[in-house]
Order: C-alpha cells, then sequence, then structure tokens
C-alpha cells in the first residue's frame, strides 16, 4: 500500500509539473532561446522520474517491492551529490555570469539555476548509481 | 567480495526473482549482490542465507585484503 501511495504521488507530481509548464510554454507567446534551456532541463528531469515511476510499477506489478535498502542507499547518495551539486551552483552561476557575461544575476534566476543544476544532479546521479548496482 | 548465492540458488532451483521475492528485494538487488557490485546489510545477507538454508558466513567469502 505504501509502494503505491508513493507511485501515485510521484505520478501526481509529475504530472502537476507538466501541466504548469506547458500552461506556461501556451502563455508566454515567444519564447526565447534562453528559456528552451531550462524547460529542455525540466524535460529531463520529468522524463527521467517518469521512468523511475515505471520501473517501480513494473516491480510491485511481479510482486516485488518498489524500493528496497539499495535503491535507499542510491536514493541519499544522489540526493547528496543534488544537495552538493545545489549548494555549488548557488555560488558558481552568479560568479560565472558576472565574469563571463559582466552581467549580475538576479534572484530569480540564481534559484532557478539552484533547482535545476541539484535536480539534474539528483537524476543523472541516482540513475548512474541505480545503473550500476553501488 | 564473492558470494555461493548462484550456486545455491541452483541447488534449490531458485531464479533471482522467486529469491527475490522470498526475502522481499528487487531482483537486480540478488544480481548486483551475485556480482560483488553490491555488499548487503547484515540483516539481508541473514534473510538471503535463511532463504539458502545455509549461513552467512558460507554464503559470503571475503578476501583476505577485502577486510
Amino acid at each position: 500500500m505504501k509502494d503505491i501511495k508513493g507511485i501515485l504521488l510521484g505520478f501526481g507530481i509529475a504530472t502537476a509539473v507538466i501541466a504548469t509548464l506547458s500552461f506556461y510554454v501556451l502563455n508566454a507567446g515567444k519564447i526565447e532561446l534562453e528559456e528552451i534551456f531550462p524547460i529542455g532541463i525540466v524535460l529531463i528531469l520529468v522524463a527521467s522520474a517518469l521512468y523511475i515511476i515505471w520501473d517501480r510499477v513494473k516491480n510491485v506489478k511481479k510482486g516485488l517491492p518498489a524500493q528496497d535498502e539499495r535503491l535507499k542507499l542510491t536514493n541519499y547518495k544522489a540526493c547528496s551529490y543534488g544537495f552538493i551539486a545545489s549548494i555549488w551552483s548557488a555560488v558558481g552561476a552568479p560568479l560565472i555570469s558576472g565574469i563571463l557575461f559582466d552581467h549580475e544575476l538576479e534572484g530569480h534566476y540564481v534559484t532557478a539555476v539552484v533547482v535545476l543544476c541539484g535536480g539534474l544532479a539528483f537524476i543523472i546521479s541516482y540513475l548512474y548509481l541505480a545503473w550500476k548496482g553501488e | 567480495m564473492k558470494t555461493r548465492i548462484k550456486e545455491l540458488r541452483a541447488r534449490y532451483d531458485l531464479t533471482q526473482e522467486e529469491l527475490a521475492k522470498k526475502i522481499g528485494v528487487r531482483r537486480e538487488t540478488i544480481l548486483f549482490i551475485e556480482k560483488g557490485k553490491y555488499n548487503p546489510s547484515l540483516k539481508l545477507a541473514y534473510d538471503i542465507a535463511k532463504a539458502l538454508q545455509t549461513t552467512i558466513d558460507n554464503l559470503f567469502i571475503f578476501e583476505d585484503d577485502e577486510r
């Protein structure tokens, strides 16, 4: 039951993100080139999350647990990598923007970079560690 | 770390999935333990040993340099 609740919650969150993104894209009018990059990252994150959910559904259907001790450990490791990436992107994004483009990055852009970098680091390390088995 | 899980599974005619179901883990976890890519917790090692009717020290073979 706990597994099914987790799967439904994950699916609900992924659907809400897709709905929000679709709403934004449909109402934004002309999308600038600089907006395509974060939208692409969000789509990669949602696609990866849906893959993880599908993998869990497949296991639950077979009567196996959605998550076991190995995947919990993988989750903790990936979370810590995501956290480290968030911290470094919070420091690095304004710095790189200032040095390379001579442009001071606004607060909401830094927040977006932190969320996207953290999410990307989490999903890449989760999929890699789950595939490698460590 | 080497294991005798595959050998004992064959003895009891169990597939990875059947063993995984018996002890409540995913099939990939059994695969990675067999390959020596994942070191299970003491509880999981005990559960596997119990399912294969053996003991932990009979199931896992440690090399001296791994200790």
